[in-house]
């Protein structure tokens, strides 16, 4: 046995989980090396504090506790029975079980339309649904008021277009005034911008002539002086 | 009636057999979970919890002679679950716990009071030690189990379980030793 087997089997000794013949052979293999027995003792000492650790007891008793027998056997009985047949008709998971739920929804719609007299009925575009006895037909208007009726609502329209016709005149010749108002704006700005450029370049042409004439001028000065000195 | 008997019993049909295994067993849970997380209120939870599961799970039990180990199993795992949903609050207060105390002289304190600060003390840094070596010494400690029986209710090798004692002891004793706490303070009169 080697100090590192000794150190394995120290928590087995500790808590007397070894055989006889490994109590013998730790033991001798202890008093040879007081660095390992020392080790023991410290650790059994930790042992024996953590001894003091205190503890609680449950303040009151659980709320838990199993039903009556009788109740319980009683319903354990209709369980296991309705748990037979559940398993047997009913899909557990996934596409069955979602199918079984649609089948029985459409089921329960049947059943529910048969009972109530249910009609279905589709007309230009029209869904309806109806239960029970049809609502008695609605009787019609006479010639004079649909004329009237019509005549009315011609009117109103009328009355609405022109309405309409009026106010998108006035915010046209509104909005027209404005861009008329703001072209003119424009338009002047632009005249006044262009004279002052115009006056500009004449200034500018100006300054540059009266330079040339002066530069002539001050070159043909030169070349008299030269010509009268020769 | 052994444990086995009651179990057999309760599948057999006869509830009020449930009610004596939640007897036999309800303090021994309890304190396994108040040791875990030192709060009177988190263990009762954790006990109840443990009986519920036990009593639903009851038919899955392969051996019936193994209902002790089975029920630990079942209070660790839901003592894993409570540390997670409530991990933050949990380790802010163990956290809270790592700080040393402040040592007081003998002379300054009677021998009632240090007796008693020194027992939370021990509480206190049982409850610094890592998750698994906290389980493996209260298994071991306080609930009487052998390493077999620890390494099967934590799905763990044996040896596994060995060496978190063995850590876990030695922590202990470092942790003791900073905080000075030793057999003097406990026999002292």
């Amino acid at each position: 046995m080697n100090k590192q087997e000794a150190r394995n089997l120290l928590m087995d000794y500790m808590y007397g989980e070894l055989d006889p013949g490994q109590v013998r052979a730790l033991e001798e293999f202890m008093q040879n090396d007081p660095e390992l027995k020392e080790e023991f003792n410290e650790l059994n000492e930790t042992r024996s504090l953590l001894q003091h650790l205190p503890v609680q007891s449950p303040e009151e008793q659980l709320v838990m506790m199993a039903p009556e027998e009788n109740r319980s056997q009683t319903a354990s009985d209709a369980k296991s029975w309705w748990s037979i047949v559940s398993n047997a008709l009913f899909p557990k998971q996934g596409f069955g079980r979602f199918a079984f739920g649609v089948a029985t929804f459409a089921f329960l719609f049947i059943v529910t339309g048969a009972l109530t007299d249910m009609k279905v009925s589709v007309t230009d575009g029209a869904f309806s649904l109806t239960f029970g006895e049809q609502p008695a037909e609605q009787t019609g208007f006479t010639a004079e008021q649909v004329q009237l009726i019509v005549s009315q609502v011609q009117q109103e329209n009328a009355d609405m277009i022109n309405e309409y016709i009026e106010s998108a005149q006035a915010q046209q010749q509104l909005q027209f005034e404005q861009t008329l108002s703001t072209f003119a704006d424009y338009f002047n700005d632009q005249r006044a911008s262009d004279w002052e450029l115009f006056n500009y370049g004449l200034s500018s042409l100006e300054e540059t002539t009266y330079n040339r004439f002066e530069q002539t001028d001050q070159v043909l000065g030169e070349i008299i002086q030269t010509v009268s000195t020769n | 009636m052994e444990d086995a008997q009651l179990v057999r019993d309760f599948l057999g049909g006869n509830h009020q057999a449930f009610n004596k295994l939640i007897d036999r067993w309800q303090d021994r849970i309890h304190h396994f979970a108040y040791r875990y997380f030192a709060s009177n209120d988190d263990a009762a939870e954790i006990t109840q919890k443990t009986f519920i599961k036990a009593y639903q799970k009851l038919d899955t039990l392969d051996d019936v002679q193994k209902f002790g180990s089975w029920l630990y199993r079942i209070a660790n795992n839901l003592c894993l679950d409570e540390l997670k949903r409530a991990g933050r609050r949990k380790s802010t207060s163990l956290e809270a716990l790592k700080t040393a105390p402040q040592s007081e002289t003998a002379s300054s304190a009677d021998s009632k009071l240090m007796r008693s600060e020194a027992m939370v003390l021990l509480h206190k840094a049982l409850l610094q030690l890592p998750n698994e070596q906290r389980m493996v010494v209260i298994m071991k400690e306080y609930e009487g189990l052998t390493f077999r029986e620890i390494a099967e209710i934590l799905d763990e090798s044996e040896n596994t379980i060995k060496s978190r004692m063995y850590y876990g002891l030695r922590a202990l004793k470092k942790t003791f030793d900073s905080w000075n706490i030793n057999k003097e303070v406990f026999n002292y009169e």
